[in-house]
């Protein structure tokens, strides 16, 4: 199956103006978006995020590699038809009402106008500014914005949805909506390009995740696999200290609480062995848990090890 | 096609809310109503005339064929649209082509399906609808005026504003590459001045060439006279059209012409290498 997204060493060097200093924005990045798929790139700021998707959309030529989009060159006017964007930091004209702006964006993707007039009608009411279409954009707040950006991208029905931030400054219930209309959107097949600071609604949205620090990849993968079981927690009562000592060999974590005893084993084997150990010894368990990375741990633990391998 | 019609809907929408288009709107109607109620032209015996303005006599009360009256006006309005109206239509829409390369508006003009190329020719040909819209509102508005009060339609006039539409044409190409190249607008407004003001001057070539000392600066003079556009030399041109008389010369045209060109096609290769 051909990939929504693939991009093959896509590099992108800056030079100084007097060409002495090299800054690798984006650095040799080779990933694939599957169709259906709702991948979130990740990273620390200045990690060559934008960077990437500019090269994406043909806003920045790359210095080595290549990019495609349902496999065609990114360049091809004819590869970006399918794709809605909403950029980080728009600055959307705002002599424009937001139903204006709807069409203009629109017909630059080739919808004709009657198409145009009802699916802005329909979008907007998506998003919640049904009242709001007749209104110079230069009267909305950060999160209609938004809102309306979304809508822009949604506009041309796309099958792959490029979002740079696109809950930046939206409230909790707006955030909650936005996620379900993108997951109204996955659902009917939409592929969507997450690309955000917020782990959180990454972990919420993403099968797939890439993170990037220094223009280079530090992990990628399904999200499951990249937070599976980091270990299992036992935690049991009326531990002896010889059993105590004898565990403490197997364990990678041991910890008193409030008088229970925790351990942490890093695979099945060795906790379910231990299970057994402290059931003959007679102590009472509390609890045994499989225990997954956040999102967190794993980016943390990624932009430290890519720190470590520079 | 639709894209197209959408970048030139957009840039008259720029156009009206920067007022630009108002402004112009308004000094085009006043100027149409000075003739329309300020002048006023007693026709006698069908040729000659006698004309007040504010009810003040032009002529100081002699009669004058009717032909040259109508002629000398249309001239004031021609020379007019050249000189000053020309500076104020570069002045006011100078803007509109560097906004597009505003960071947060062009990424997402160029995510788009549609190509560079068409990006920038769309909101060149806006830039040039809007100006054009205004210049032919007050030409057609004079010229009907007059027309209507006198009998006499010169039709000449309408290819001296024709004319003028084209300078602008060939000057809004300097605006167009300067924009890209350093997306301010202050810069292009003042390189495309240069050009008007150096015009006239590189105009008098002839003149010019016998006062320097050596060679080189008149092969200079002469090299620039013939690269730049000739906004002096065409602004004749209309004026020789206005009063019917045969032109000498159409380099003034084609190499103007030729310099719009190229100047247009290096934007277009310049906007679609750059990085945004």
């Amino acid at each position: 199956m051909t990939a929504i997204i693939e991009t093959d060493g896509l590099a992108k060097h800056f030079r100084s103006f007097w060409r002495r200093r090299v800054v690798r924005a984006v650095d040799g990045i080779s990933l694939a978006v599957k169709p259906g798929a709702a991948f979130g790139l990740l990273g620390p700021n200045g990690s060559g995020k934008t960077t990437f998707v500019k090269l994406l959309l043909a806003s920045v030529r790359p210095t080595a590699g290549r990019a495609m989009l349902f496999g065609r060159d990114c360049w091809d006017v004819a590869a970006r038809r399918a794709v809605g964007y909403l950029p980080e930091n728009h600055r959307f004209p705002t002599y424009n009402t937001g139903s204006q702006m709807l069409d203009f964006y629109a017909a630059l993707s080739g919808m004709p106008r009657l198409e145009r007039k009802r699916r802005a009608t329909e979008l907007l009411e998506l998003v919640g500014l049904s009242d709001w279409g007749g209104v110079r954009i230069g009267k909305y707040s950060k999160g209609m914005l938004q809102r309306l950006g979304l809508a822009q991208a949604m506009m041309h029905r796309p099958k792959l949805l490029i979002l740079d931030e696109p809950t930046d400054g939206v409230d909790p219930v707006g955030r909650r909506e936005i996620r379900d209309i993108l997951g109204a959107l996955r659902r009917e097949g939409v592929t969507i390009f997450l690309n955000s600071h917020l782990l959180g609604e990454v972990e919420l949205f993403c099968d797939e995740v890439a993170i990037i620090r220094r223009g280079r990849v530090a992990a990628a993968g399904a999200l499951a696999e990249l937070t599976a079981a980091s270990g299992y927690r036992l935690s049991a009562d009326g531990v002896s200290d010889a059993v105590r000592e004898e565990l403490r060999r197997s364990a990678q974590q041991v910890a008193v609480k409030n008088g229970l005893v925790d351990f942490h084993f890093a695979d099945r084997e060795a906790a379910n062995a231990a299970l057994d150990r402290l059931r003959q010894s007679g102590s009472q368990i509390d609890s045994f848990t499989h225990v997954r990375s956040t999102l967190e741990e794993v980016f943390v633990r990624a932009v430290e090890e890519s720190k470590e391998g520079a | 096609m639709i894209e197209t019609l959408a970048l030139v809907r957009d840039t008259f929408r720029e156009s009206f809310a920067r007022k630009i288009f108002w402004g112009f709107l308004g000094c085009s109607t006043a100027l149409i109503l000075v003739f329309l109620l300020a002048l006023h032209i007693d026709l006698v015996e069908g040729a000659m005339a006698a004309v007040s303005v504010f009810g003040q006599s032009v002529d100081r009360g002699r009669l004058v064929e009717v032909d040259t009256v109508v002629k000398k006006l249309l001239g004031g309005v021609a020379a007019f649209l050249f000189s000053a109206g020309l500076f104020l239509s570069v002045f006011a829409s100078a803007g509109l082509i560097p906004t597009v390369f505003e960071p947060g508006r062009i990424e997402l003009l160029l995510s788009k399906p549609v190509s560079r190329t068409r990006l920038l020719l769309g909101r060149y040909l806006g830039t040039l609808a809007v100006i054009a819209a205004n210049m032919a509102y007050l030409v057609l508005g004079v010229w009907i005026v007059l027309g209507a009060k006198t009998g006499v339609w010169h039709w000449s006039f309408l290819l001296s504003a024709a004319l003028t539409v084209f300078c602008f044409a060939v000057i809004l190409t300097i605006v167009l590459l300067v924009a890209v190249l350093s997306s301010s607008p202050a810069l292009a407004t003042m390189v495309a001045f240069f050009f008007l003001i150096v015009s006239p001057v590189l105009a008098q070539h002839a003149r010019l060439a016998p006062l320097f000392n050596t060679q080189w600066p008149r092969d200079v003079v002469q090299g620039l006279y013939y690269l730049f556009p000739k906004v002096y030399d065409m602004g004749n041109m209309s004026r020789l059209a206005l009063i019917e008389r045969s032109v000498s010369s159409w380099i003034p045209l084609w190499s103007s012409a030729a310099f719009a060109v190229v100047t247009l096609a290096a934007g277009l290769w310049v906007f679609s290498r750059k990085d945004y």
